[in-house]
């Protein structure tokens, strides 16, 4: 489960890069300025090509967090 | 290049300093569709192919490619990459406006593309002399809305393509409007895996990230569009024949279908036909000479032996043979590649010079034979031939036969000199199309004054300066001519004149032309001195030599030269000059 979360946090990394360790894993909208809908487009489509997953369109809403993409991710791994 | 990769590649972007020769690369992408990924993958792609330049990647608006093409007039740009979809033409060939498909639509569909395509032509024709442009055609598959089934091509269908064809074709002809290949975007990104049905209905962004990719890196390279190398040596035994001619004999050795040798023979094709476009090709083979000798008599060799210089036929080393070869041809190692079937010869020649590419021959794999032209191809390639293309054997083969200078601006013989009937031509015109000048300026290293490098755009915008003037020289003598050999540039304004850029192919060497170059520029400018940007660089030591004849304290920055001072030190001239276009 590890490996999951080194390698979300480099596409957080990759989308945010002004951002430290300990920041992304407390990122949201709220709390990163660069969070905007088109870093969205693009954290989705990293995160799509990273793990090998379609993100549903339904399913953007709630990925709003570093903890909440996680957790999306695992579910979905463990259902997969 | 996965996304995330691209994503890490930019902020790496360098800041240089306002003083360090490397300005912003300002690109346009301009589409119809949200740029979004492709917009990161050209920049990750730029900046790897110019990795001392800030790239400034600007986009349009979505959906009006004319209004952000007309918007670029004007603007200090180094390129503009044009991306083509079929739903630019007509939105009803593309997936997100709904309301017309049926057959009684396409007859007016071929009609809109037809005037898009004409009317796009006609703006890209005001943009592209000052700007390059790289643009790919459509890459998506066109919806299924003709009638007929997916696996028969429609009238409909066929006539849009024909059309887009023509429309390539017409821009194929400017020199400075590239069109993505087709074919090599094919092998990069299959067709099939193109489109992204969902991100172009969520965003607006219609390729998946791996077209996406392999389109950026095609296109980069169109704007980067480097510059070909320059010679190719090949190894004879197994590699320009099958068979070895020392053991088989002159008759032994093949290459065609019947002795199941095609590869040789089709690459004895490649080097002709590289030949053909300028490309200086030699022999280096451990051979006895009197065999290869009687080899290349044989008239059915595809690679006659007057399109080779110069042979390098000996019992000695391969990395000393291509050391010789550099030498007569006067070119870098990082413009040449070395052609052999034997890793060793390849391991010692690479160890010896590990700037020349060396690439093995392939034997009996037919496919890798293939991707090994194709290389070639990629190599050499250029996107005109010019005059001096065709001249440019004859000229060192020339030089060569004259004599074998020990220096490289060492002089011919006085007498020589006087009795070659040389004529050199001066152009003053100020020409930002001649690619042959602007080459010149980007190839040249060794009389180079300073190293200073153009893209297309900024040599554009420098000429485009009211206070700019250019010199241009093309040489002949009765030995043969060597075509535009020299380009010198600089400002002038209140009696004075500054030379910002100066080179000379080293094909020219000792013949006095630099001398003749400043002559002809006092003489006109009828001034008492001028100055010289001159920087040392790794590799413009002939510049420097000369420097030093003109001044023995010279020294790196602005070079002032008097006229008194090169009086003195000009030796005798022997050229009849030729002024053409001077004001």
């Amino acid at each position: 489960m590890n490996e999951v979360r080194s390698r979300l946090s480099k596409c957080f990394a990759a989308v945010f890069p002004e951002l430290i360790e300990a920041e992304i894993l407390r990122a949201t909208p709220d709390s990163v300025a660069s969070w905007d809908s088109l870093a969205s487009v693009t954290l989705v489509s990293v995160i799509e090509e990273e793990f090998s997953v379609e993100i549903k369109p339904d399913d953007l809403e709630q990925l709003v967090s570093f903890d909440k993409v996680l957790n999306y991710l695992e579910q979905t791994k463990s259902v997969a | 290049m996965k996304l995330i990769e691209a994503l890490s590649i930019i902020p790496k972007s360098p800041n240089p300093g306002p003083n360090s020769g490397n300005e912003p690369l300002a690109v346009a992408l301009v589409c119809g569709f949200t740029p979004l990924h492709l917009q990161t993958f050209l920049h990750a792609e730029l900046q790897l192919l110019f990795p001392e330049r800030r790239i400034e990647l600007t986009t349009g608006l979505y959906g009006d490619i004319f209004g952000t093409l007309q918007g670029l007039k004007g603007q200090r740009l180094d390129a503009v990459v044009l991306v083509l979809e079929w739903s630019d033409f007509d939105a009803r060939l593309g997936l997100r406006q709904l309301g017309g498909w049926g057959p009684q639509h396409l007859e007016s569909v071929v009609e809109r593309v037809d005037v898009w395509l004409a009317q796009l032509r006609l703006l890209l024709a005001e943009i592209g002399p000052a700007i390059p442009v790289a643009i790919s055609q459509p890459t998506l598959p066109l919806p299924p809305l003709f009638f007929t089934p997916g696996w028969r091509g429609s009238f409909y269908e066929l006539k849009l393509k024909e059309l887009l064809a023509a429309f390539a074709a017409a821009l194929g002809q400017h020199t400075r409007i590239r069109i993505v290949n087709e074919q090599r975007l094919g092998q990069a990104s299959p067709p099939a895996g193109r489109l992204s049905v969902k991100s172009d209905w969520t965003t607006g962004f219609p390729y998946q990230l791996t077209h996406a990719s392999a389109l950026a890196a095609l296109l980069a390279r169109l704007v980067r569009n480097p510059l070909p190398k320059k010679g190719l040596i090949t190894d004879l035994d197994n590699t320009l024949w099958s068979g070895i001619v020392g053991e088989v004999g002159a008759e032994g050795v093949h290459w065609d279908l019947d002795h199941h040798s095609q590869a040789h023979g089709l690459y004895q094709q490649m080097l002709r036909t590289l030949a053909e476009e300028g490309v200086l090709v030699a022999v280096a083979s451990k051979n006895d000479p009197g065999v290869v000798e009687e080899a290349f008599q044989r008239e059915e060799l595809l690679l006659p032996r007057e399109r080779i210089f110069p042979f390098a036929v000996s019992w000695g080393s391969k990395a000393k043979a291509v050391a010789e070869i550099l030498e007569s041809w006067n070119v870098g190692p990082e413009s040449v590649v070395f052609i052999d079937d034997n890793a060793l010869e390849l391991a010692e020649v690479k160890a010896q010079h590990p700037e020349v590419e060396c690439l093995q021959f392939p034997i009996d794999k037919p496919q890798a034979l293939y991707e090994l032209i194709e290389q070639l191809r990629d190599w050499f390639g250029r996107g005109t031939i010019s005059e001096e293309d065709a001249l440019r054997l004859d000229s060192i083969r020339q030089r060569a036969g004259l004599r074998q200078p020990t220096d490289e601006r060492e002089g011919f013989a006085e007498s020589l000199l006087a009795e070659v009937e040389a004529e050199l031509t001066f152009d003053f015109r100020k020409d930002p199309h001649d690619q042959r000048a602007l080459e010149l300026v980007n190839k040249t290293n060794q009389f180079n004054l300073n190293g200073q490098r153009y893209t297309e755009a900024a040599w554009h915008d420098y000429l485009a300066q009211p206070a700019t003037f250019t010199l241009t020289a093309s040489y002949q003598d009765r030995f043969g001519r060597l075509g535009k050999i020299a380009v010198l540039t600089g400002r002038s304004g209140a009696g004075k004149i500054h030379v910002d850029a100066w080179v000379m192919s080293c094909r020219a060497f000792a013949r006095r032309i630099e001398h003749q170059c400043l002559r002809v520029l006092f003489e006109r400018s009828k001034t008492d001195y001028i100055t010289l940007a001159y920087a040392a660089t790794a590799r413009n030591g002939p510049l420097t030599s000369f420097m030093k004849e003109l001044s023995p304290d010279s020294s790196v920055g602005e070079f002032r030269l008097t006229q008194a001072a090169f009086a003195a030190i000009c030796p005798r001239l022997f050229h009849r000059v030729v002024e053409e276009n001077h004001e």
